[in-house]
């Protein structure tokens, strides 16, 4: 079988700002407070009565000419054959030169464990003690525990170490599965699609054969594999609004 | 010590209050530093000012960063000097040469240790970084060809210049003859040994020169190549890393050698000549930095992307103005002092000191310039701005690197004798 091309596409005619990727890539994936995997901008555009506001889903861009992937000193930061650019956790020297390379802020840093940066104290929380009958829910999805790709690595999920670096994987411990990212299966108004772009059937090729389309900071050189369906890019003039909170968090 | 042993040149041996002070000092700022690296290893990275750009708004390069570069810069004058010595044969700068190389011994290593003070995961940075070094990584050039192979090529050069005054210190009765005696090896200042040592000088000096100059560059480029970050992405970087590193390493050899001739008591070494040649070469430098600056300004103000004028705007008379001014007004009242003294042909060795440390004062700045504006304030996707604000942690480690630093060329000038210690060495005692 050949080798899949892996593309996603997002329709920003259909987003409506919910957010509920966002929720879903966290927990999936178990990111620590203040770690946006997925992150949704809310944008205002021009002045009343011409106000316009609109959203834009940001997972990693999964680029094919990655900034990162050519900083990384040790090759912790790596593109598989089949588009995904992972991280691995344990080669990981915590540099943080991928995050300063990539020019759309996907990548997140672990300044504490993230075992100690969780919304909830998954370790001894009274509050939820008491309304789950004094037993602690297990936060950890286990299928981010397991090495994945020819490479076996240790790339999915985002609970293993403090002091190294993490991003949207695509949700590589589910595309192993044959299921769809988080963010793409849980979203109510189907924003988004994954497959296969050298699979003329597939839906991200219906979908980019059939509709205008863009990619982030094309200019850049970097050539994503996220491809933004019936809009425009985010002009100099957009202010965001309702950003998210959590800035000294880590 | 110096009861039982014969009196050693330059007060090899010889504890005064002032050394012990100075000693305390260092020692003191060590032990802070460490104590500050204890609680940055406990917490985790989270106690440094230090966040994610982009939706955390922070600064994910800050104080760290700035002096790795900043101490790989100081390393520049010191095998320069070493090396401009044997090449161009300019003798008078001799005594100064021994104290030079061992500058830029010290701060090379304490770039290495800024490198592990910023690691998420310093000990799989120890390993990783040789064991999977990728060449494509601009990163390279500053572990591999900076760290390995410029302190390395440096160390040998200290070695080898260092053979005849350790032949020489091996003929006292000295508890610290063992030391001598293996570092001269064998060495025994014969006319061939002499002519040998020279050769291989001559020739590891010309091989220093490109590394170095290739090794600041690289570090520029760690900066300069990065496309997506609007005021790093500049073919000026590199040579710009080059020409500060000579200002802040000439700045900080005046200041080295000033310090020696006052703490020596020695009336006419460093001679004189050898604090104008500083003087002139830190101002040509400087000359060319405010230059390379006003370029890269009226570029990017002029014809730059919208997020590089923002950021040009930014530096020169928002947010970051103050750090931006206190820097180039540092460096242009230091140009300003060594061009009055080139004029009127009076060179004044406080007024060199100042001009020493009022360059420093430039690169510290400059360096927190180029580093953090871009990422608090140079995203191109409509992020918020960011904000970076240093925590006592990360002062009180670089504190500690310098202390460190100081610490080291205090002890090793008890241990060895700071400048060439002049033949025969019978005629040297006091």
């Amino acid at each position: 079988m050949a080798m899949p091309r892996y593309a996603m596409t997002i329709d920003l005619s259909r987003c409506m700002g919910c957010r509920a990727c966002m929720v879903a890539c966290k927990v999936e994936n178990n990111t620590p407070e203040a770690h946006f995997w997925m992150y949704v901008f809310r944008f205002e555009e021009e002045e009343y009565p011409k106000t316009r506001v609109w959203f834009l889903p940001r997972p990693c861009q999964h680029c094919d000419n990655a900034p990162c992937v050519k900083v990384c000193p040790v090759g912790a930061r790596y593109k598989r054959d089949d588009g995904l650019v992972l991280t691995d956790f344990q080669r990981c020297i915590g540099c943080r030169y991928c995050e300063v390379a990539c020019p759309y802020g996907v990548n997140y840093f672990h300044w504490k464990h993230p075992d100690k940066a969780q919304y909830l104290d998954y370790t001894d929380d009274p509050e939820v003690k008491s309304r789950t009958n004094n037993t602690m829910p297990p936060y950890r999805n286990p299928d981010a525990d397991l090495r994945y790709g020819p490479e076996e690595r240790l790339t999915a999920g985002a609970h293993h170490y403090r002091g190294v670096i993490g991003k949207c994987t695509f949700c590589v411990h589910r595309v192993e599965k044959g299921l769809e990212p988080a963010c793409v299966a849980n979203c109510p108004v189907r924003v988004f699609e994954f497959g296969d772009l050298d699979d003329p059937n597939s839906i991200v090729s219906q979908k980019l054969r059939t509709n205008p389309h863009f990619r982030l900071l094309e200019e850049e050189g970097t050539k994503p594999r996220v491809y933004y369906l019936m809009g425009n890019p985010p002009s100099p003039e957009v202010r965001q609004v309702m950003p998210v909170k959590g800035g000294k968090r880590g | 010590m110096s009861g039982r042993a014969v009196a050693l040149p330059y007060g090899v041996g010889r504890i005064s209050l002032g050394w012990l002070a100075l000693v305390a000092i260092a020692a003191a700022l060590v032990g802070v530093g460490a104590f500050a690296y204890a609680i940055q290893e406990l917490e985790g990275p989270i106690a440094t000012g230090l966040r994610d750009w982009g939706t955390m708004g922070g600064a994910t390069w800050g104080l760290y960063v700035s002096f790795i570069v900043y101490f790989v810069g100081v390393s520049f004058a010191g095998i320069t000097v070493a090396a401009l010595i044997r090449i161009l044969g300019l003798t008078y700068l001799r005594p100064i040469s021994r104290v030079a190389e061992l500058l830029t011994i010290v701060s090379l290593i304490l770039g290495a240790l800024s490198v592990l003070a910023d690691l998420g995961q310093p000990l799989r940075g120890i390993a990783n970084l040789f064991r999977y070094a990728r060449p494509q990584s601009p990163f390279f050039g500053t572990f591999t060809m900076v760290i390995a192979g410029y302190l390395f090529a440096s160390l040998v050069y200290f070695y080898l210049a260092g053979r005849r005054d350790a032949y020489l210190m091996a003929q006292y009765p000295s508890p610290l003859r063992w030391l001598y005696r293996a570092w001269a090896a064998g060495y025994q200042d014969t006319p061939e040994e002499k002519a040998r040592h020279e050769r291989i000088s001559f020739w590891l000096a010309l091989g220093i020169l490109p590394l170095l100059v290739i090794a600041h560059s690289t570090l520029g480029l760690v900066f300069g190549l990065m496309g997506g970050r609007p005021g790093w992405f500049s073919a000026l970087q590199a040579p710009g890393f080059v020409v500060l590193a000579g200002v802040s390493g000439i700045g900080h050899i005046i200041v080295l050698a000033a310090l020696l001739r006052w703490s020596l008591g020695l009336r006419d070494q460093p001679e004189m000549a050898a604090f104008r040649w500083l003087g002139q070469a830190l101002l040509v430098l400087g000359i060319i930095y405010i230059y390379f600056t006003i370029v890269e300004m009226v570029t990017a103000g002029y014809a730059g992307r919208e997020h590089e004028q923002r950021l040009a705007k930014l530096v020169l008379v928002g947010y970051y103005a103050p750090f931006f001014w206190t820097g180039m007004g540092a460096l242009g009242l230091a140009i300003g002092l060594l061009a009055s003294q080139a004029l009127s042909g009076r060179w004044s060795i406080p007024l060199l000191v100042a001009s020493g440390i009022l360059a420093n004062v430039t690169a510290v700045a400059k360096r927190l310039i180029i580093v953090v504006p871009s990422l608090t304030h140079g995203s191109l996707l409509p992020y918020g701005i960011g904000m970076y604000i240093p925590t006592w942690v990360e002062g009180a480690i670089i504190a500690g690197l310098m202390g460190l630093g100081a610490l080291t060329i205090l002890l090793f000038m008890k241990a060895f004798p700071i400048m060439e210690v002049p033949a025969p060495v019978e005629e040297v005692r006091p």
